[in-house]
């Protein structure tokens, strides 16, 4: 255990862990100490006076060194003549405090009922009423009556919007700076801040678009009042109403864990729907925060245009079947093409969908192709070997680790993620940027190293030169347990390592923890193969695996990436059934006719397409058969984030009519071909047909996956004020499967990458990663609209003077058989030779790999 | 546009500080000595000057009284009001400065010459009631004087004259 220190707590003594802040360590122990500028995740600051408690010390005999003793052996304490803010102490040996004396009792009275001289009685009409923090304490700590004349209050603004996101109420602030402070300490995104002071002060933005981060959400938790409120669910319900379903985010690979408030709607026709989305606590993962994707973008559930029967195109018009025809269409298809089925899926199946999937294909014909969809991204060796320890724990990297990003625009490809990293950074970590662009996180890092597109695979060959050259190998792990290093060591020799990079090596080396992110931008899916390999080479090298707060993490697109490459599907199996295409493609979940041409074009061919899909996506309307599925929101199941945790979802909503889950519906196809069993009657089945088959799954179990732990800071109680709104959780800390690195009798293989890059001549289009995108499971969440942007491609100043554009201007952008229409844009963004085009701003396919482009400008 | 115009004074006020957000305060000044006041757009530029978000700036130009957010005209009189000025008449001085000039509180006469505006304690009170013109102190002040002042800067202005107020 951490050092822990004696203080005294209303008479009783306790060991509190040493330097933490007094309302943490009192609340450690069970005794609240009020509060409402203090948040357990930001710093104090001592603005509300809500904490005031009666604060001494134990008094030292100066001569002996020892305490002072009363006549019954009691050490004497020294009262200071004033109450204290406690959220300002840090605890300190000897320190006593007094919680409910009359003096403290009677400050918190008048400290109240100053805060509610200006606070309207709004509560029954006020969003926060109910899960309010200043409603709670004032029932709980309040004087009751007021002695300033009601008539005497001001009035002030009530709808003020700081962005199309969230609302302000002037009227309900308390001026704690909690929402100010989230964004400037937290976030690091000035954006909000106090303006003019006294009774006149107000949280004001003008940045451009206002309140532009990707955070703002949370403030609206840790608002301790109605003051911020969310435009999606401002006069949605009342929070009494609500109940709450334990789910996990599905946009992104950090995996967060959110909580679906639910209730039975009238205008949803008495259904269960989800009314908003709140974080739910999982230290370990996303803490108490979620990004506004996660927050707004659960519209998609709720979209009227879901598709709720099966249709067969018959002679290109589509026909309604019942589930019973469309079962029989497919297996009698299934027989009839046998070896000539492939089979896709998309990155946001659960991991019970993806298991019956892949059943399906293996009973389909001995070896089917199990592709994934998108095909960008490969890696499950590198991270099996030498992914990170079980038990990372990002929120608390400090100076004695260093972070690598490469090759990934983190903030908008793994918000959260970002938002923990930019923190470590904040609190000493060691960050590294390694991107041949600059990225939001650039002003965090200690050092950034650009590359040029295509040369990611050697930074970190010249890292592990450096360690090589520099004793940084851990020889007892080299020696003992890996394979290849002699090749490794071979390859390596002699290569001549650029200062920039011997610097970045010198710093990421000189921890005691190192944990890589590695993405795909800028590189094709062999380098992207060859870059997670070179990161594993170098983390095995030099000892940083197998243990927590070290390894090697993959920036994955979609939620469920990890979970489909550890039951089988892959990358190179999609490149393999593009090459050679198979007759008739299940596709589960997955739009890739909008997302790529070849594929749109191999689609095109097949004699037979069946696409398991919430929407009538641009591949769904090319297929022969559409079968309608539930959404995450609709079902129970599995996702396993990118950090290999395997997470429960619960189903939050009445599931639609019509509509199955994705893993019944291949579960029933497989039951009627020969050898078909019967489909499992729950997701929680076939969990456990996982864990027999699975190594990496084994033990897996739905009761485990939902076990809870307390966490701190103990947040989501009765307790709102202490960590605001966001919820305790009840639904499962998930698992994580433990690398092989972690497992002492498993041999660790390294090997020699290839680092070779093509050299990229003229222009060439790199496609890019956003967050706020026209994904099928985002666009439908309007209220979010206004922040995607329309098509555009960032161009390089000096190409754009040579290409006669300017920022702004239309151009047309033509690589391979593609036109591409976009807005042009020119800020410093794209290195000379290259355009960064977003991929899915629009539902026309873009190069999904660096490509070879022209540009034409388009003349009014 | 500040920088284009004051290359050397933004760069002396730059040289003053460790980090560019320190010049926030001065480049508000001369934005305002410029501008007259503190438009959105000032508020833009001083931002990008300094290099962080504009949502700052406003709310260090809404922290402290001295920088306007709103027009005013030529000539900004601040009258103390606070205790011991109203002790020794700021009150009715005001009052009378307002009727003299047919604006009311915190307003601008029509002719945009003159905004008036009470204000906190100045740092003059053995000399009140005082007055503060564009930043210029005019103590031991009276009505009388105050509208001698007034009739002066109007016919300035008038003739287009340099005004001797800065
Ligand atoms: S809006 Fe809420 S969080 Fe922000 S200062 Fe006011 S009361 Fe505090
Ligand atoms: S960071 Fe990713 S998982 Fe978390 S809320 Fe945002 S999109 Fe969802
Ligand atoms: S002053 Fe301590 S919580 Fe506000």
């Amino acid at each position: 255990m951490a050092e822990t220190v004696t203080i005294s707590i209303d008479g009783q003594s306790y060991q509190v862990p040493k330097g933490a802040n007094l309302v943490d360590a009192a609340k450690l122990h069970g005794t609240d100490i009020p509060v409402f500028c203090y948040h357990p995740k930001m710093k104090p600051v001592g603005m509300c006076r809500m904490c005031l408690v009666e604060l001494g010390s134990v008094t030292v005999n100066r001569e002996s060194g020892k305490p002072d003793l009363d006549e019954h052996g009691q050490p004497v304490i020294r009262w200071q003549p004033k109450l204290q803010t406690a959220c300002t102490q840090t605890v300190s040996e000897g320190m006593a405090i007094r919680t409910s004396t009359a003096k403290v009792v009677e400050a918190r009275d008048d400290i109240l009922e100053f805060i509610l001289t200006s606070h309207p009685l709004d509560c029954p009409i006020c969003d926060k009423g109910g899960e309010c923090p200043l409603q709670n304490l004032t029932m709980a700590y309040g004087p009751g009556e007021s002695q300033f004349l009601y008539d005497d209050k001001q009035h002030l603004a009530k709808h003020v919007p700081l962005g199309e996101l969230i609302y302000l109420d002037r009227e309900r602030c308390i001026q704690c700076a909690r929402c100010t402070r989230f964004c400037d300490e937290v976030v690091g995104d000035d954006v909000l801040a106090f303006h003019e002071r006294g009774r006149k002060l107000q949280i004001v933005t003008v940045s451009d678009p206002p309140f532009d981060t990707k955070f703002s959400g949370n403030t609206t938790d840790i608002c301790p009042v109605g003051a911020l409120t969310t435009a999606d669910f401002r006069f949605g319900a009342r929070p009494w109403e609500l109940s709450e379903v334990p789910s996990i985010c599905p946009h992104c690979p950090v995996g967060c864990n959110i909580s679906a408030s639910t209730r039975l709607d009238r205008d949803s026709g008495g259904k269960k729907v989800i009314k908003r989305i709140m974080p739910r606590q999982n230290e370990q993962v996303n803490e108490i925060w979620i990004c506004d994707k996660g927050r707004f973008g659960h519209h998609h559930s709720l979209s009227s245009n879901r598709l709720q029967t099966p249709m067969l195109k018959k002679d290109g018009a589509w026909v309604e079947i019942d589930w019973k025809t469309a079962y029989q269409e497919v297996t009698s298809r299934l027989q009839k093409y046998g070896e000539k089925v492939g089979f896709l899926a998309g990155p946001s199946l659960s991991n019970e969908d993806l298991w019956e999937m892949r059943k399906l294909a293996r009973r389909t014909c001995r070896d089917c192709q199990i592709g994934l969809w998108p095909a960008t991204m490969t890696g499950l060796e590198a991270v099996t070997q030498a992914g990170v320890g079980v038990g990372t724990h990002l929120a608390a990297l400090g100076p004695e680790s260093a972070i690598l990003v490469i090759a990934s625009d983190f903030e908008e490809e793994a918000p959260i993620w970002w938002l923990q990293v930019k923190q470590a950074a904040d609190r000493g970590a060691k960050v590294m940027v390694a991107n041949a662009r600059p990225t939001k996180l650039d002003q965090y890092a200690k050092c950034v190293v650009r590359y040029e597109y295509g040369e990611a695979v050697e930074v970190l060959n010249h890292i592990a030169v450096f360690a090589r050259r520099h004793d940084k190998l851990n020889q007892t792990l080299v020696e003992g347990r890996v394979d290849g290093f002699a090749e490794l060591e071979a390859d390596l020799k002699g290569k001549r390592v650029p200062k920039q990079h011997s610097e970045a090596a010198e710093l990421l080396l000189d921890t005691e923890n190192l944990v890589i992110f590695a993405g795909n931008e800028g590189l094709t899916l062999a380098q992207q193969a060859e870059l997670m390999q070179a990161a594993a080479n170098l983390l095995i090298l030099t000892g940083h695996v197998a243990r927590p707060n070290n390894g090697l993490v993959a920036v994955w697109p979609g939620a469920n990436m990890q979970g489909a490459l550890d039951l089988g599907f892959s990358a190179e199996a999609t490149v393999s059934l593009l090459d050679n295409p198979p007759s008739m493609w299940v596709i589960g979940d997955a739009d890739p006719v909008a997302e790529d041409a070849r594929a749109a074009a191999v689609l095109d061919q097949a004699e037979f397409v069946v696409v398991s899909t919430q929407f009538m996506t641009p591949t769904a309307e090319q297929a022969d058969l559409v079968l309608p599925v539930l959404s995450f929101a609709e079902r129970e199941g599995t996702f396993t984030n990118a950090m290999r945790r395997v997470q429960r979802f619960y189903m939050a909503q009445t599931p639609l009519e019509g509509a199955l889950s994705a893993w019944k519906v291949f579960a029933q196809i497989g039951s009627a071909l020969p050898g078909g069993d019967k489909p499992r009657i729950s997701a929680a089945l076939v969990m456990r047909d996982i864990a027999q088959h699975v190594v990496r799954y084994a033990g897996m179990n739905y009761t485990d996956l939902a076990h809870v732990e307390t966490q701190f800071p103990d947040v989501g109680g009765h307790d709102l004020y202490y960590g605001g709104n966001a919820y305790a959780n009840h639904g499962g800390l998930g698992i994580q499967w433990a690398t092989n690195a972690e497992k002492e009798n498993y041999r660790l293989t390294v090997r020699p990458v290839s680092a070779e890059a093509p050299k990229y001549e003229d222009l060439t289009l790199i496609p890019i990663r956003l967050l706020y995108n026209r994904d099928v499971l985002f666009e439908p969440s309007t209220v979010m609209h206004a922040r995607i942007p329309a098509p555009y491609a960032d161009f390089n100043a000096k190409d754009a003077a040579q290409l006669g554009i300017i920022d702004g201007d239309q151009v047309v952008i033509s690589a391979g058989d593609l036109q591409i229409n976009v807005s042009a844009r020119v800020n410093g963004q794209a290195p000379t030779g290259f355009v960064l085009l977003p991929i899915r701003l629009s539902q026309l396919p873009v190069p999904a790999a660096p490509a070879m482009c022209s540009v034409q400008k388009v003349e009014e | 546009m500040l920088a284009e115009k004051y290359p050397e004074r933004v760069a002396k006020i730059f040289s003053k500080y460790p980090d560019k957000r320190s010049g926030v305060m001065a480049l508000l000044y001369l934005a305002q000595e410029e501008y007259g006041w503190i438009s959105d757009e000032a508020l833009s530029e001083v931002a990008a000057l300094c290099e962080i978000d504009p949502t700052q700036v406003k709310s260090i130009a809404g922290f402290y009284t001295m920088y306007s957010e709103k027009p005013k005209g030529k000539y900004w009189l601040q009258v103390c009001t606070d205790l011991p000025c109203a002790l020794r008449g700021a009150d009715e001085f005001y009052k009378g400065l307002c009727d003299y000039l047919g604006v009311k509180d915190g307003g601008t006469t029509e002719d945009g010459l003159f905004t008036v505006e009470q204000v906190m304690c100045l740092a003059a009170c053995d000399h009140a009631p005082m007055m503060q013109c564009n930043f210029h102190y005019h103590e031991n002040f009276d009505l009388e004087k105050a509208k001698t002042l007034v009739d002066r800067l109007r016919a300035e202005s008038a003739q287009k004259q340099p005004s001797s107020e800065k």
